[in-house]
């Protein structure tokens, strides 16, 4: 009898745990938390070009928090136990899109099927404005060098900022056009500042394929010595191609970036006795607050700026 | 801003145990169950010589990745595991006929076979896919701090956890599940090949059956967690269960006790120091080796010089003894 009770009281105490662990995983494992409607959206974005798109669009009522730092290439980005838990507890995640963010991107496809807030800033962008490189399906993803086309990413991130607040819709709305003209304006000076390199010496020279976009929408012929992937190194034949390409043209100058080693192009500089147009930023911007000639290198419209001072003042 | 962030026992010891058990949580229960299914699978590749043969499979699949891209024409997760199977097949057969059919041992066929696919893979990617973003790294190896962010499986009213997390439950199950019905094949063949052939066990067929489940195990733990936590784990709990035991079954146990403290130990370093927890994890697992190397009461160094000096005291009064009656 009594100790029927015991085994009886043992058992019940035994569910009563095992409900309350089950309990603790549902709300845990379940969907992060949602926010009262007065505090800002959080919002996690994966690169620093994304996270500045956002802050623009978003004001005061968002806040962004940037998931690949200054420099870091998404490539080779691995992300850290806090990193997890701002990508759970965030309202709204933005990510680059076009296989940029690699294996990541299924993963957030996943979560927006599933109903969290997640969208490819370069979704929706016109097919035709997309550069394919080879076979089907498979487009490079460095759209932010073309200034005009990534004005049009603002778009988006709106309207993701707008379902999740509607009440503050109009302040995006009226966010998201100031950033497209400023964009548009640099878009401007851009096209400004290329025209005074003359005609025959626009080529660019870089280590991989970043600047398709670039090229394309500035009328740069583009010449990357590296493939798009990073495993496979520059062949002998490649290297010697690329020298006498340059010699033949007269290219003044080629361009390394921060994100690739050097030493291949550099040797290509040394054989074809050509100066060093210095490092372009390619796959991520500058600390913020990190200053240059007035610009704001950890800003989108900072790095386009140098980059574009670098490149103009190599070929004139 | 400082390198390593102040340490906080609350965030670092107690919160990955209530706020944060569907984040970090859940992250050690991962950490543990590739490593407790390495472990059981890397005790045997230990016996067998072949500790390295995960770290061979992790490069040697960029051809198989490769050439599923150039059929498929994409880079999902289907094409690319199928491919990354196949081609870690491949290996184990090219490391069979090389250390077969010449005088070269195991090590050596190893390093052939998985160099020899990789320059292949390299090949293939800078000739058919330039333009291409295709390396194992963005195609294949998945990260761990990312599984529980993966939408959970609701089935009835209960939420089990993200597909990867029973994915894993899964493949463990079935190993332990072959490990015991295969035991006394994969012991004997293990240690003494030539008398299990004796007694009838067919040694080649087991062997094939353990190289061809480490490589789905292998591939499938690479698309959850990435390959460098895959790496160490087929290496540490065995290697470590091997200073504390002789015997096949306790290892087995030991294994799985190293793969549950390096989890658990790791994440709590992830924390801590805001890093990579597969790192960390790694880190975690080569500590606990390193105890077990010191204090281990049979093997470790530790015991085993206060054995020899206790040894030496011991015998000195005699000799002296012996001095004086002389």
């Amino acid at each position: 009898m009594w100790m029927g009770q015991r085994k009886r009281c043992v058992i019940r105490r035994t569910g009563r745990g095992l409900a309350l662990l089950l309990a603790a995983w549902a709300v845990v494992v379940g969907v992060g938390g949602s926010r009262g409607l007065a505090a800002p959206i959080t919002v996690c974005a994966t690169t620093g070009m994304v996270a500045d798109l956002a802050r623009g669009v978003g004001g005061a009522e968002v806040q962004v928090d940037g998931l690949m730092g200054p420099g870091v290439d998404p490539h080779l980005y691995k992300a850290t136990a806090s990193d997890l838990i701002r990508l759970q507890r965030a309202e709204v995640i933005l990510y680059s899109g076009l296989h940029l963010e690699g294996k990541l991107q299924e993963t957030f496809q996943r979560l927006s099927r599933s109903g969290r807030r997640v969208r490819a800033v370069t979704e929706g962008l016109p097919a035709d404005r997309l550069i394919r490189t080879g076979s089907e399906g498979v487009v490079d993803p460095h759209v932010w060098f073309d200034v005009a086309l990534w004005s049009r990413c603002a778009d988006g991130v709106c309207a993701e900022f707008a379902a999740a607040r509607p009440e503050a819709a109009d302040g995006f709305r009226q966010r998201a056009r100031v950033v497209k003209q400023e964009l548009q304006a640099l878009d401007r000076w851009v096209r400004d500042r290329v025209a005074t390199v003359p005609p025959a010496r626009r080529i660019l020279v870089t280590s991989h394929d970043a600047f398709g976009y670039f090229g394309k929408a500035y009328g740069f012929q583009v010449v990357a010595l590296q493939g798009i992937s990073t495993v496979t190194e520059a062949g002998l034949a490649d290297m010697t191609q690329l020298t006498d390409f340059i010699r033949l043209k007269g290219v003044p100058a080629v361009f390394v970036e921060s994100s690739v080693s050097h030493a291949s192009l550099e040797r290509i500089r040394r054989d074809a006795g050509v100066k060093l147009g210095g490092e372009l930023f390619s796959d991520a911007l500058g600390t913020p607050g990190q200053r240059h000639d007035g610009y704001d290198l950890g800003t989108y419209q900072g790095m386009i700026r140098q980059n574009i001072d670098r490149i103009v003042e190599g070929l004139k | 801003m400082t390198l390593i962030p102040e340490f906080q026992a609350q965030r670092v010891f107690v919160e990955p145990w209530t706020t944060e058990l569907g984040s970090h949580g859940l992250m050690a229960l991962v950490t543990f169950l590739v490593g407790a299914t390495c472990g059981l699978i890397g005790n045997f590749l230990i016996l067998r010589r072949m500790a390295l043969v995960g770290d061979a499979i992790s490069h040697s699949v960029l051809p198989g990745i490769a050439v599923a891209f150039l059929i498929t024409g994409s880079r999902g997760v289907g094409a690319m595991v199928l491919g990354a199977v196949v081609a870690a097949w491949v290996t184990h057969g090219l490391i069979e006929v090389i250390s077969r059919h010449s005088r070269l041992k195991q090590d050596a066929a190893i390093g052939i076979a998985f160099s020899t696919l990789f320059a292949l893979g390299v090949v293939l990617i800078a000739v058919f896919a330039d333009k291409v973003d295709l390396d194992q790294d963005c195609v294949l190896n998945g990260e761990l701090p990312m599984i529980p962010l993966e939408p959970a499986v609701r089935w009835g009213g209960w939420v089990l956890g993200p597909p990867p997390v029973l994915r894993l439950g899964v493949i463990l199950m079935a190993s332990i599940a072959l490990v015991a019905a295969f035991y006394k094949e994969l012991m004997l063949s293990s240690f003494d090949p030539g008398l299990a052939r004796c007694l009838g066990v067919r040694v080649g067929m087991i062997h094939h059956g353990l190289m061809f489940w480490l490589s789905l195990t292998v591939v499938a733990s690479f698309e959850a967690v990435g390959a460098i936590l895959v790496i160490a784990l087929l290496i540490l709990p065995g290697a470590t269960a091997s200073l504390l035991t002789d015997r096949m079954w306790p290892r087995l146990v030991w294994s799985t006790v190293h793969a549950a403290l390096s989890a658990v130990s790791g994440m709590h370093l992830a924390v801590a120091l805001d890093c990579s927890p597969a790192g960390a994890t790694v880190v975690a697992g080569a500590g606990w080796f390193v105890m077990a190397w010191l204090f281990s009461p049979t093997e470790g160094m530790i015991p085993r010089r206060w054995r020899r000096r206790s040894a030496a005291i011991d015998s000195r009064p005699r000799s002296s003894e012996f001095g004086q009656n002389a």
